[in-house]
């Protein structure tokens, strides 16, 4: 995916243009379902608790798509973006976003469990590090099979100061796995600020106790994002192991529903959304006002249409409860 | 036929089974040019090399976490906890990944995996090596967990165990690895979610699992003198448990008694009597299902104390006869 | 030295003596002569005495306990006198003690208060305390147990519960075999079986009777009398007209009905007369010898309200009608007022039973041990009989049947006694001196 066709322009030396433009698009389809995802839960249409990336957005446009199809994604529980970059369908993503038979998990998983196993995209995560150890068997299954496949395992600042972190990347740098572990640093873990939480600069220098390659980028920057990501398959698939990406960025909502946010200031917040990185990445692609105004309106069709799909799709039967427990 | 013990049993299973499909692999501590902390794979690395017999650093999350994360990849991985007790460091894997990833993702997944573990007291290694854990497991739906208590059971199960398409908690006891016994060259499994009557009787049907089955079926040889004869039966799979050959038996001889090392209290046999008690069984009991277990107490290192915090011989043989008797 | 207070012999057949009721508890004071308690023989309430000033002790037997004679039953304690050690008292306490009055049982105050409080019925609570005596704690676990086990709330296994079910068994009907008497499920088959055996021959169970005091007496020496003695049995009907022109003529002069001469005195006056000339019919029967008795001592059999007593007319035959006749009278008033003593009761030699009243013809009774027969007397009836000229007269008539005991006699020494009877029946002027 990332040799482009020699007439296309390959913006910022990384993406072909029609590939970023599509990724503009869903970057704002990204953005435009969280948002709606806000306004649904607040006026009581859906149940439960999600976590929104906005702010987020250009780590899952430079991650996903600078991967190969059969490369397996471990995501995290704020991962809709990384879930649509994938290639996940609108429409059904919106039925597991409201609990139908027909979405993704048959509504059993959620936005915070929503998987599809079919394209290797082996689901999002409730657990903080939880998907840590599980790219370890991801990756010792490849080697195994020897099928040059690579694993993009996500995870915030938070996850990096679980054991597991320590367990798993022990371990997918002995045994040389192809895993990219890809943490998204968006500042809080909950209300807990990285540098209450951390007495290094970097989360990446981590990567040195590990004998793996570490380095930061700019996650609001999706070409840095992609680059970096792209360089370390390129890494994993010629059998030189693992890499520890950690992605700056910033999360503009609260962790989930529930916060009030008293942790931060407004003053800070408004001084992180002038890097958004969706006006950055357009303004990179040379896209007008008027122009972004049609991707803007064309995300809210789609997400109205995704709403109306969902809402007439069948609730599961009851009936079908113990369904899909064991083999 | 050929007698071997019970870890020669399991190695063989396991060596069968990596010969017959090579989605098969091991991963866990020592388990390789050392053998495992008990020997059960002792030479299977020569045969095999370290690509499939994985010795892991001190890590059972990141163990645990490699059986989920290869089996949804289409692998068949054996992990193994080198005592029971460590399982508790990998419990978010097993507990929150592996036995609830098909169910989350709408039953897509299929996490072919077993996590074999080295359990029970009697070797003097005190409170952090000696636990008695499977209810743990029993609780949670998307685990199968098995215990087998013989050499052939011991084969049967772990090969049908890693043919089976969920995660499957494989409990060995430490006590039961030197117990020698008839074991079929060939490969054979015994379904999972099968109990087996080891013993007929007609008085007393006693509900044992692992090392407290032969403990059972030597009470049962002793109260036979006196006249009373138990029927033993050992569930062998724990979970999903195999009610009705219990249910019958209890129907004949009205009176029930569960005999497990682990702990009474939140421990299996709560469960085999609540199940009775919920039975067509119940309107034939003619005494109250009762409980022999270990003590509340975690295992102590004194080899006097170890010995009595868990059912022994002469403790079965006393409970049993209490309940003919209609003591209780 | 504490003075010892004995269960009475008051007769000589008298083996044992049940007792009713203490009149006084532990650590009361008493004097000599005081009653103390109620005891009942075979037939009748007595009472025993203190024997001496002082404080009453160590009682050993509960209402409802059944002592032989001679048995200590308590003791009268001087100050500073403590009570013997009193070896074998095991054995006797496990004389059956059916029922027992809840003033009489031994338990602490607290535990009285308690159970008091709580409306717990301490009949049913076993004392673990010293010679049995509750405790609290034995009301608190009595009363654990009764919030358990309500009435109609059983201590049955489930398998017992479904026989009772399906086989329509009152769990409450069933004692259990099992721990704390819980009805296994052996329990209800067997009450099944029983059950069955009732209802083949129509039996159902209204009220129950113990089988204590009276009733059992008489059902024991019932049970003895008609297991041991073989009864033959005899009837003769005899007019009674000349007898009672006898009675007539004795009454004339005699106002009031205490005064006049009754029937069953005259008949209980030729009984014994005849006996004097048939005095095998006076004996007991023992297994080496036949003794035949000197004294002819007749006993009235009197029917009472829950069973019987028979007063007895000591020498009978040395006494004159008159004599007979109050005595008889005398007894009558006395048993209906309970104020019989046991000499009144004891020693009888020969029953007359009477149940003319009741307007029975004739009937066969169950000789009363040790004696050898018992004589049942009917109604007088009025018959046409024919006379010598062949024309109808009236006779009035009473069928009189004599069981007797034959391992004592035969049937013409019956025979031969019913005859002299009727004999002097007919011709009665003997009966007067």
């Amino acid at each position: 995916m990332a040799e482009g066709k020699k007439e296309q322009q390959l913006i910022g030396g990384e993406i072909e243009r029609s590939k970023a433009e599509d990724l503009l698009y869903k970057m704002v389809l990204t953005r435009t379902f969280e948002e709606n995802a806000l306004e649904m839960f607040a006026l009581g249409k859906v149940h439960g608790t999600m976590h929104v990336s906005i702010g987020q957005e250009a780590i899952a446009a430079g991650a996903g798509p600078a991967l190969k199809e059969g490369d397996y994604l471990l995501n995290t529980h704020r991962g809709h973006g990384h879930f649509l970059m994938w290639g996940g369908d609108l429409n059904l993503m919106m039925s597991e976003f409201l609990g139908k038979e027909n979405g993704y998990c048959r509504g059993r998983g959620g936005s915070m469990h929503i998987a599809d196993v079919e394209s290797n995209n082996l689901g999002a995560q409730g657990i903080v590090a939880g998907n840590l150890p599980i790219s370890v068997g991801v990756g010792l299954s490849i080697k195994i099979r020897k099928t040059k496949q690579v694993v993009l395992t996500l995870f915030g600042d938070g996850a990096a100061n679980e054991g597991a972190f320590h367990e798993s990347l022990n371990m997918a740098s002995i045994w040389n796995l192809p895993v990219i572990y890809l943490c998204e640093n968006n500042q809080y873990a909950m209300s807990m600020a990285f540098e209450r939480a951390f007495r290094i600069e970097q989360i990446s220098d981590r990567a040195s106790a590990y004998g793996i390659k570490g380095l930061t980028v700019d996650g609001n920057d999706v070409i840095a994002v992609h680059q970096a990501v792209r360089e370390a398959a390129d890494r994993a698939r010629e059998g030189q192991g693992s890499t520890l990406i950690e992605a700056i960025t910033y999360r503009y909502q609260g962790h989930s529903k529930s916060d009030r946010q008293l942790y931060r200031t407004r003053d800070e917040v408004k001084k992180w959304m002038k890097k958004d990185p969706i006006p950055r990445f357009a303004k990179l692609l040379d896209i007008d006002e008027e122009g972004f105004n049609k991707i803007e309106e064309k995300a809210k069709v789609d997400i109205k249409n995704a709403v109306d799909f969902a809402e007439n799709s069948p609730e599961p039967e009851l009936s079908t409860i113990m369904e899909g427990i064991y083999a | 036929m050929r007698e071997i013990s019970y870890m020669e049993a399991l190695r063989e299973g396991l060596r069968q089974s990596m010969e017959k499909d090579d989605r098969v692999f091991l991963i866990g501590e020592d388990i390789g040019i050392y053998g495992g902390a008990f020997g059960v794979s002792a030479g299977l690395l020569d045969q095999f090399g370290p690509e499939r017999i994985i010795d892991t650093p001190i890590s059972e999350a990141g163990i645990a976490g490699a059986c989920v994360g290869a089996s949804v990849t289409g692998m068949r991985p054996v992990g193994e906890m080198q005592f029971s007790d460590f399982v508790v460091l990998a419990m978010e894997q097993i507990v929150m990944q592996g036995a609830k990833m098909r169910f989350m993702f709408g039953g897509k997944a299929e996490l072919p995996f077993v996590i074999r573990l080295a359990g029970g007291s009697g070797t003097g290694a005190a409170a952090q090596h000696s636990e008695s854990l499977e209810n743990w497991f029993v609780h949670v739906p998307g685990l199968k967990v098995v215990m087998p208590s013989s050499p052939y059971d011991a084969k049967g199960l772990l090969l049908s165990a890693i043919e089976e398409n969920n995660p499957v908690m494989f409990f060995e006891h430490k006590l039961l690895y030197k117990m020698k016994g008839d074991v079929p060259e060939e490969m054979y499994t015994i379904p999972i979610g099968k109990s087996k009557i080891v013993r007929e009787g007609k008085d007393l049907t006693v509900i044992a699992t692992s090392i407290m089955v032969p403990r059972s079926l030597e009470a049962a040889k002793i109260l036979s003198k006196e006249g009373i004869e138990l029927e033993v039966i050992d569930p062998r799979t724990l979970k999903p448990l195999d009610e009705e050959p219990i249910i019958k038996s209890v129907i004949k001889t009205g009176k029930a008694l569960v005999v497990h090392e682990a702990v009474k209290t939140g421990g299996f046999g709560g469960e085999i009597s609540a199940m009775i008690m919920e039975s067509e069984a119940f309107d034939f009991l003619d005494a109250p299902v009762r409980r022999l277990a270990g003590l509340d107490v975690p295992i102590p290192y004194n080899r006097n104390l170890e010995y009595h915090a868990v059912p022994q011989v002469e403790n079965i043989v006393e409970e049993a006869r209490k309940i003919v008797q209609n003591i209780y | 030295m504490a003075k010892e207070i004995i269960m009475p012999k008051f007769g000589f057949t008298q083996e044992e003596s049940e007792i009713m009721e203490w009149l006084h508890s532990e650590g009361d004071s008493v004097e000599k002569g005081d009653p103390i308690a109620v005891v009942s023989t075979d037939k009748i309430s007595m009472e025993v005495e203190a024997p001496e000033t002082g404080t009453l002790s160590g009682i050993r037997y509960q209402i409802g306990e059944i002592v032989p004679v001679t048995e200590i039953i308590a003791y009268i304690l001087q100050p500073g006198e403590r009570l013997p050690e009193i070896k074998g008292i095991e054995k006797l306490s496990k004389i059956e003690s059916p029922k027992v009055k809840k003033d009489q049982i031994l338990i602490t105050p607290i535990a009285k208060k308690l159970a008091d409080e709580n409306s717990l019925d301490i009949d049913a609570i076993k004392g673990t305390g010293p010679q049995g005596k509750i405790t609290k704690t034995d009301v608190e676990n009595s009363l654990a147990l009764q919030r358990n086990f309500e009435p109609g709330k059983e201590r049955a296994t489930p398998a017992a519960r479904k026989i009772g079910r399906e086989k329509q068994i009152d769990l409450s009907k069933v004692s259990g075999s099992g721990p704390k008497g819980r009805i296994q499920a052996e329990d209800m088959k067997q009450q099944r079986s029983k059950r069955i055996d009732e209802k083949s021959v129509g039996k159902t169970i209204k009220t129950s009777i113990p089988m204590i005091g009276m009733r059992r007496t008489i059902a024991q020496n019932m049970k003895h009398s008609w297991n041991d003695a073989p009864h033959m049995t005899l009837q003769i009907n005899i007019p009674m007209d000349e007898l009672e022109i006898l009675r007539e003529e004795l009454n004339s002069a005699k106002q009031s009905t205490a005064e006049k001469i009754s029937l069953t005195a005259l008949i209980t006056k030729a009984v014994a007369v005849v006996i004097r000339r048939s005095p095998i019919i006076n004996s007991q029967y023992t297994e080496k010898e036949i003794k035949i008795l000197d004294q002819i001592n007749i006993g009235i059999a009197t029917a009472l309200e829950d069973g019987l007593i028979v007063p007895v007319v000591h020498h009978a035959d040395k006494k004159d009608i008159k004599q007979i006749s109050d005595e008889i009278k005398d007894l009558s008033l006395r048993s209906k007022e309970g104020k019989l003593e046991p000499i009144d009761l004891t020693n009888a030699t020969f029953t007359i039973s009477n149940l003319g009243m009741y307007g029975i013809d004739s009937f066969m009774a169950i000789i009363n041990p040790p004696q050898s027969a018992i004589l049942a007397v009917g109604k007088m009836t009025k018959f046409f009989v024919p006379a010598e000229n062949n024309l109808p007269m009236i006779q009035k008539i009473i069928s009189f049947t004599l069981s007797a005991d034959h391992r004592v006699m035969d049937g013409a020494q019956a025979a031969k006694f019913l005859s002299d009877l009727k004999e002097i029946i007919l011709d009665p002027k003997g009966l007067i001196d």
